[in-house]
Order: C-alpha cells, then structure tokens, then sequence
C-alpha cells in the first residue's frame, strides 16, 4: 500500500516537475512568472485530446503535434505579451504578471468555447497494462510517464550546462545587458527560452492526460498554480529545485489523499507556497533573497 | 411616472456598480502603496462568509453582520499583512493568491458551516429587511408610488450610492494627507521613502489593511444584496475581475477604479453578445493595457486635461464678458 502510494505520487511528482521546470526557465532568464504557463499546458493536453481519441491517430504524433501547438503559443506569448514590455520606460515590474494573467484567461476560455466545460476522456491503448511485482501493481503509463520525466529532465540539463545555446540562456539569465554585449543573441535566447518552456507545457499536458484520462478547462489554473507552489519550493530559477520540490509536492499530495482528507488535496501546494514565502523566500534549494528576484 | 422608470433589473445592476467600485477601491489602495495583491477575492468571501453565518444562526441586525464581516476581513488582512510584508512585487502577488485559494478551498470543505460548494442561501436580504422596518413604522411604497419591488432595490442603490460617496471622499482626502503621501513614496521607492525617515512596516500593513476591510465589507454587502453567496463567487477568476477595474480604469487616480468598475460591469449588460466572451475581452485588455497604457485609461494628465479644459472654458467666458463691457 505504502509503495504504490509513493509510486503514485512519484508519477504526479515527475509531472509537476516538468512543469515547474517551464516556469523556472522563463524565470531564471526574464525574472518574470509566466501566469500563463498552466493554460498552455491545458491547451497541450487538449491537443492531446483531439490527435487521439477525436482523431483516432497514435499517442506520439500526439506528442508532436502538442510540441508543435505549445512552442507555437509560445511564441505568440513573448511576440504579443512579454516583448512589448520589454526596456520600456516606466514600466513596472508588476507588468509582465498583469499580462500573462491577460493570456492566461484568454487561453482558458477560448478552451471552454471550444471543447466546454467538462471533462474531455484521453483514451489510449495501454491504459489498463499493469505489472504485479510481488503484492505491488504498477501501471505501464506509470513507468511511461516517470522515463519520459526523467529523460526530458536530463536532455535539459544537458543542453544548459553543455551546449553553446545553454550557455547563451545561462549567460543570458546572469545578466542579459553583459551577455547582449559578449555577443549572444538575447533577443533569440529569450524567445528560445518561452518556446522551449511552453513546449516542455504541451508535454506536461500530455502526460497528465494518460495518468489521469480526462482533460478539462480548469486543469491550468490549478496545475499552473502548483507549478508556482513547486518553484517557490525549490528556489525559483533553480533548476535541480524544480524537479526535487515537483517530487515532494507529487508524494506530498499523493499522501494527503491516502491518509488525510482528500478534499484538502489542492490547499498543500498554497499552504506550501505561503509557509515556504515566510520562512524561507529563496526557497530550499535557492540562494537568492526575495529580493533579489524583483 | 417614477414607477415605471425605476425597473428593478436597472437597479440591481446599479447596485452590483457600486459593490464593484468598492471593490476596485480595496485594489486600488494597496496598489498606491507599491503592493499588489491577488488575494482580495478571498477577503471579500471572508466578509460575505462572516455577515451571513452571523445573521443566519444568531440573527444580529445586518448591519453589525456587515461591520463584523469587514472587521475580521481586516484583521485576517492583518494577519497576513504583517509576513507577507517581506515580500515584494510578484512574490506578494503569488503569496495572495496563495491564499485566496486556501481561503476558498476551505469554504468548499468546511461543510457543517459554510455548506460546501452548494453555498449559503437564505441570507437575509438587505432591503427586504428595511421594507419591513419601514412597514412596521407606517410607511407603504404604495404612497409614493412605487411598488415594493421597486422600493426595495431603490433603498439598496440609495444606501450604496451613499457608502460609495463616503469612502470616495475619505480616500481622496487620505491620499492628500500624510498617509497617503506616505503610499505614493513607498510605491516610487522604497529604500528611499525608509532612509527619509517613514515607518515603511506601518504604511505598508496600513494600506494592506485598508484593501482588506475594504474587500471584506463589499463582501458582506454582497451577501446581503445576493441573499446567496458560494464559494464560487470569491474563486480566483473574481480577483482578476476585481485587478481588472483598477488596470484598466487607472490605477493610480481613485476615479480610475471607478470608471473601470463602473465601464466593466456596464459593458457586459449592455453588450448581452459580449458577456459570452466577457473574460476573453478582459484577458485582451489586460494584455493591450500593459503594452500600450500601463498606467490605466485614466491617469493624473486625463485629469489635469478635463480640469484645464473646464477651466480655459469659464476663462474665454469671462474674457468676452470682459470685452462686451468695454
């Protein structure tokens, strides 16, 4: 009982880390929080939605496809709300969050008109595959969503600390007038940036559509919400942080749900944010001061 | 003739106006301390939630429950303030929101008081009450010609309509005061307002307060003019709203909370077309805003504008005045 729960929770965890992983890309360059994040990731799961179950076409042009649309609105988002704001006189720092908010709700309910309010099913062929080891069942989505996790976390880490374009982001991310002036295209970096953190959304979504087969408008507000309870945690702009505090709030959760009440489930990730605001603002992993983060 | 003008579909949505401007007043004042909070959607259920437990199990008059439901808003408000005041800029933002989802997700799972997420009905409504009053003591709609319906919800404008004239005229002389010079410095600068001697932790948790009372209480009038309250109606997408009025409208002059309370509820009444789509438009406002106006439609220069033209205006009278008598 006690290791499904934890495998349970490890599999919602790699999910949310996946996600928090976009917020804190878009963070650690720009210093903004992209209140949209948690829509496009919705918008990816939809995606999802129509390739397999309206479209009847296999789960990974699916993943295409939500790739393709998220890194797509992606960079619709920088172009129409970030790029604008962008070395403008006068412009407060606040800005950037009013106007994510903006294209958060745009994009949460242009979903309600398109697909409505319920819950759409994402059907896929495996879904009922499961393994008994000993007296543990696990499902084969499970390890599915735990490789992918886990493969996308180390191809990120990879291309940051190794590749000339992550070095570009990290150099970008330090300080963006010296980078611009070493010669890195930070216009590009930036861009770059919100694509791949909105792509790496749409896979998110896909995700949360297998492990749980259903897909609504509303998932994006919450997720999105979670995403920044998990930054937070882990120290925004902190990689490594993101995936820790995306696991723990995963078992976290996952534990409330088993052994607490389960209607409490979603108050862990606000509760979190708070607690970890007053006591520790960079966060566990973090070494900045809230301050610095402004 | 006043009975047929006075519909009361009009009325309740003049009075829905006015619940909204104070709303984008509680906004507005923490913003002109530099603060932006997304919590305020919490605080007005805190107040609505407190005034209709208050007058449904222990009967108290309306009014104390109003009182009641601004008070522990604010003192909530006090209580969050207080922490949260080491945070700056988003991080206060996110800590807020933080909270009114909390706050809602405890109205949803306290089911033995607050009933769940089917919500509070039976509240008592705040017209209905002061039409029995006004009965008890001899008085009848009929002798002025209205009737009770009308009576009703043109009692609640009246006595909003009045609230809203008091706490306009109160923060447009608090602004001009020490407290409110205090905000506007805190908001340009911090460091610099704290090294010219302002008690920073005073004015920040002072404005923080302001903006919670001020939410709480348009709750619980919002109770008591609903007479049905669920922990829908204080969820996220109504902190939006509620930012929404002042951003747009302007959030550094008062009068731009209220025009942007005033357009944007109008707006969706009149347009019926439009309140399919309402919050796709607001999500384009808030982005169009940021890029093109990030100060709100009307600011500081709008206002000195109409005060010039009015002026120039009596000026020229005066003048050809001046010229006939010569």
């Amino acid at each position: 009982m006690l290791i499904e729960q934890l495998i349970n929770g490890i599999t919602l965890g790699s999910i949310y880390a996946i996600v928090a992983l976009g917020f804190t890309l878009v963070f650690g360059v720009l210093g903004i929080i992209n209140m949209a994040h948690g829509e496009i990731f919705m918008i990816g799961a939809f995606i999802g939605v129509v390739t397999t179950s309206v479209l009847g076409l296999p789960l990974w042009i699916a993943f295409i496809a939500a790739i393709g649309v998220t890194a797509a609105l992606g960079y619709l988002l920088e172009r129409i709300a970030l790029r604008p704001l962008r070395g403008k006189q006068g412009v407060s720092h606040l800005a950037p969050l009013i106007s994510t908010i903006g294209v958060s709700i745009i994009l949460e309910n242009l979903s309600h008109h398109l697909f409505g309010a319920g819950n759409q099913p994402f059907r896929n062929a495996f879904a009922d595959i499961q393994f008994q080891i000993g007296s543990i069942t696990v499902y084969l989505v499970q390890i599915l969503i735990f490789v992918i996790s886990i493969a996308l976390m180390l191809t990120l880490s990879f291309w940051l600390s190794k590749t000339k374009a992550g070095k570009a982001l990290r150099a970008t991310a330090e300080n963006l007038e010296t980078a611009s002036l070493l010669g890195v295209n930070t216009k590009r970096t930036i861009t770059t940036t919100v694509i791949i953190a909105s792509a790496m959304g749409g896979i998110a979504g896909i995700l949360v559509g297998m492990a749980f087969n259903s897909v609504n408008p509303q998932m994006g507000l919450s997720m999105g919400l979670k995403g920044l309870a998990i930054i937070i945690l882990g120290g925004m702009g902190n990689v490594k942080g993101a995936m820790a505090g995306g696991l723990l709030l995963g078992v976290a959760e996952t534990g409330i749900v088993a052994y607490g009440d389960s209607g409490y489930r979603d108050a862990v990730a606000f509760i979190t944010i708070i607690f970890i605001l007053l006591l520790r603002p960079q966060g566990l992993f973090g070494k900045k001061t809230a301050e610095a983060g402004r | 003739m006043l009975g047929e003008i006075l519909n009361p579909y009009y009325l309740q949505v003049a009075a829905f106006i006015m619940i909204n401007i104070i709303l984008a007043i509680s906004i507005y004042i923490t913003l002109s301390s530099g603060q932006l909070s997304l919590g305020s959607a919490g605080f007005m259920g805190i107040g609505a939630y407190t005034s209709a437990l208050l007058t449904i199990h222990f009967e108290l008059p309306i009014i104390v429950g109003i009182l009641a439901g601004a008070v522990v808003a604010g003192i909530i408000g006090i209580l969050i303030g207080i922490p949260a005041l080491r945070l700056q800029g988003v991080y206060l933002a996110i800590a807020t929101l933080g909270f009114g989802e909390v706050v809602r997700i405890i109205f949803v799972n306290w089911e033995s008081v607050t009933r769940g997420s089917i919500g509070l009905s039976g509240i008592p409504h705040m017209g209905r009450e002061l039409l029995r009053f006004f009965k008890d003591i001899g008085f009848d709609p009929d002798m002025i010609g209205l009737k009770n319906n009308q009576f009703i919800y043109l009692l609640v404008l009246l006595i909003l309509v009045l609230i809203n004239i008091i706490l306009i005229w109160f923060f447009t002389r608090q602004n001009k005061s020490r407290i409110g010079r205090a905000f506007a410095a805190i908001k340009m600068d911090e460091k610099a307002a704290e090294a010219m001697g302002l008690n920073i932790t005073y004015y920040k948790v002072l404005s923080f307060a302001q903006g919670a009372v001020l939410a709480g209480f348009a709750g619980a009038l919002y109770a008591h003019v609903l007479a049905y309250i669920s922990p829908a109606d204080f969820a996220y997408h109504r902190a939006i709203e509620i930012l929404i009025f002042s951003v747009f409208g302007g959030s550094e002059v008062i009068l731009g909370a209220v025009f942007g309370a005033t357009f944007l509820t109008l707006l969706p009444e009149a347009l019926r077309f439009i309140s399919e789509y309402r919050y796709m438009i607001y999500g384009a406002i808030l982005v169009l805003m940021m890029a093109f106006r990030p100060q709100g439609i009307i600011d500081a220069s709008v206002l000195n504008w109409f005060k010039k033209n009015l002026k120039s205006k009596r000026g020229t009278n005066h003048g050809t005045r001046i010229n006939k008598n010569n």
